[in-house]
């Protein structure tokens, strides 16, 4: 009897995780050379954005007055004993710039837009619609990848801000009407633990999980096969990958945080 | 013109094309019939560089397509129009969006007027009405879908029209249709057309040539008489089994 290889299927995922990478390169890098002809892209980003942007508004708002209220209680709860009230408003502060607003705006997006994104571009492609660009000497990249790309990095930056705005606010309102601080209390906390740093590190953040959203869906989405059942899988695979990516690059831009403060 | 030469093609461990050798003239309608699987669409997406060959070549013009760089590739395409078997529409677009996408990138930057002027022209050229412009493709029949397709496909006055099996999927009624408005539209836009397709009523309608794919290769070539009268095994075969449909 045949031995069996238990080399094969960590060298099959392996060669495959290569392959995503080195497609994932060659599409990063057709990306980045269409991005030089902003004429060609201009109206499709606008659109986009809109899409990306103000439809998410509501849901990312939400998001964001929900963390900055949870985050204000956990701090009073968790932290606060024998410790200045103000420490509240710092919590909350610096919760939301440099974790909450950022990490759950990327979050709902990567289920709002990641998905959609992934499931439009897999069904275009299982349709033959890509295949349909390409026979009329049009570049699916500059058409398809690059509005969305563009449009998702931008449209991130106001977006986590908003969140963040969202979240100092509701939680001035819960540690006034409920933790019992007073305004003074609440504002001298947040300004104390304010800093651009924190601010700058939270744009940093917007514009990276911006681009990995709309990257990875489209990536993903551009790779799907096997019809109405292929399409799903691609955009649950997207909304997989994009979160997996979140996470990383919140890993990985730990230490650009102490290069700000 | 177009020149196939020794094509040969794996898909999934398997042998496709096993050596296709096929010339396509200038000005005719050459019809490539053959069971399902075949190949037929395989050795079609060769033609406009959406696969590539393991072996042999394809010259569009005297342009190798394998080795066609962008600008060659970009010249290719601007001579080739396809037209999907699904149809292919953009769905997220109308259909004045779908048939201005069959106009070169940039043709109508300036030209407004100019391009609503050849929209109207490939829709009359297909019989629809300009109503059905402002509609999605969602909201047309499989018949309508085809005839934009083709309109879409014409639009930009390619010099080659490719109809990858355009009869396919609809009704006897619509596929005579279809049928019909190919031929009027291939003498009206003077294109070189490639229809691929397993209908062999549509096949024998439509060319001036027919060249049947089986096993990979062409195992017949002639015009639709000589087909008919030839004692080829596989075209015997291949015509017996197929079921009759009425006068195209």
């Amino acid at each position: 009897m045949k031995a069996p290889n238990l080399l094969a299927v960590p060298g099959r995922s392996a060669r495959a995780a290569a392959l995503h990478a080195g497609r994932a390169g060659m599409l990063g890098i057709a990306t980045l050379r269409a991005l030089a002809h902003p004429r060609r892209y201009a109206l499709e980003t606008v659109q986009h954005a809109k899409f990306i942007g103000l439809d998410s508004l509501p849901l990312v708002l939400l998001m964001g007055a929900l963390s900055g209220a949870v985050m204000a209680q956990q701090t009073m709860y968790q932290l606060s004993q024998g410790l200045p009230r103000e420490i509240v408003a710092g919590g909350v502060v610096g919760g939301m710039l440099t974790e909450l607003g950022p990490v759950l705006t990327a979050v709902v997006l990567a289920g709002r837009v990641g998905a959609a994104i992934g499931a439009e571009l897999g069904t275009m492609k299982v349709t033959n619609q890509i295949d349909a660009l390409l026979t009329m000497g049009r570049d699916p990249v500059v058409e398809l990848v690059v509005p969305r790309v563009v449009a998702g990095t931008l449209i991130l930056i106001p977006l986590v801000m908003l969140a963040n705005a969202m979240g100092i606010f509701s939680g001035y309102v819960t540690s006034v009407g409920i933790l019992g601080l007073s305004t003074g209390e609440y504002v001298d906390g947040a300004k104390g633990y304010y800093h651009h740093g924190a601010l700058i590190f939270s744009l940093v953040k917007a514009v990276a999980y911006g681009f990995a959203i709309t990257f990875i869906s489209s990536h993903v989405g551009l790779r799907a096969s096997g019809g109405a059942a292929g399409v799903g899988r691609t955009a649950t695979r997207a909304v997989v990958a994009i979160i997996v990516s979140i996470m990383v690059l919140d890993t990985v831009l730990g230490p650009v945080y102490k290069t700000l403060t | 013109m177009i020149r196939i030469i020794g094509v040969h093609k794996w898909l999934g461990g398997r042998p496709v094309l096993s050596g296709v050798d096929l010339d396509v003239r200038e000005g005719e309608t050459l019809a490539i019939m053959g069971p399902s699987g075949t190949g037929k669409s395989v050795l079609l997406k060769h033609i406009v560089g959406l696969f590539d060959p393991d072996a042999g070549d394809i010259l569009v013009d005297g342009i190798s397509v394998p080795s066609a760089d962008r600008a060659e590739m970009a010249a290719i395409r601007t001579r080739t129009a396809y037209v999907f078997q699904n149809s292919a529409l953009f769905d997220s677009m109308t259909v004045r969006g779908n048939l201005l996408m069959g106009l070169p990138p940039g043709f109508c930057r300036g030209r407004a007027a100019r391009c609503e002027e050849l929209v109207r022209a490939a829709l009359d050229h297909v019989n629809l009405d300009p109503e059905v412009l402002t509609l999605l493709p969602a909201e047309l029949s499989g018949g309508m879908q085809r005839r934009v397709a083709i309109a879409r496909a014409i639009i930009g006055k390619r010099r080659y029209v490719l109809y990858d099996e355009p009869t396919t999927g609809l009704d006897p009624v619509n596929a005579t249709r279809i049928n019909r408005l190919i031929a009027r539209v291939s003498e009206e836009v003077d294109a070189t057309s490639i229809v691929v397709t397993h209908d062999v009523e549509s096949a024998f309608f439509l060319a001036d040539r027919i060249a049947l794919l089986s096993d990979g290769v062409v195992a017949a070539e002639g015009t639709p008489q000589q087909l008919r009268e030839t004692d080829n095994r596989a075209v015997r075969e291949f015509l017996d089994a197929a079921p009759a449909r009425g006068p195209a």
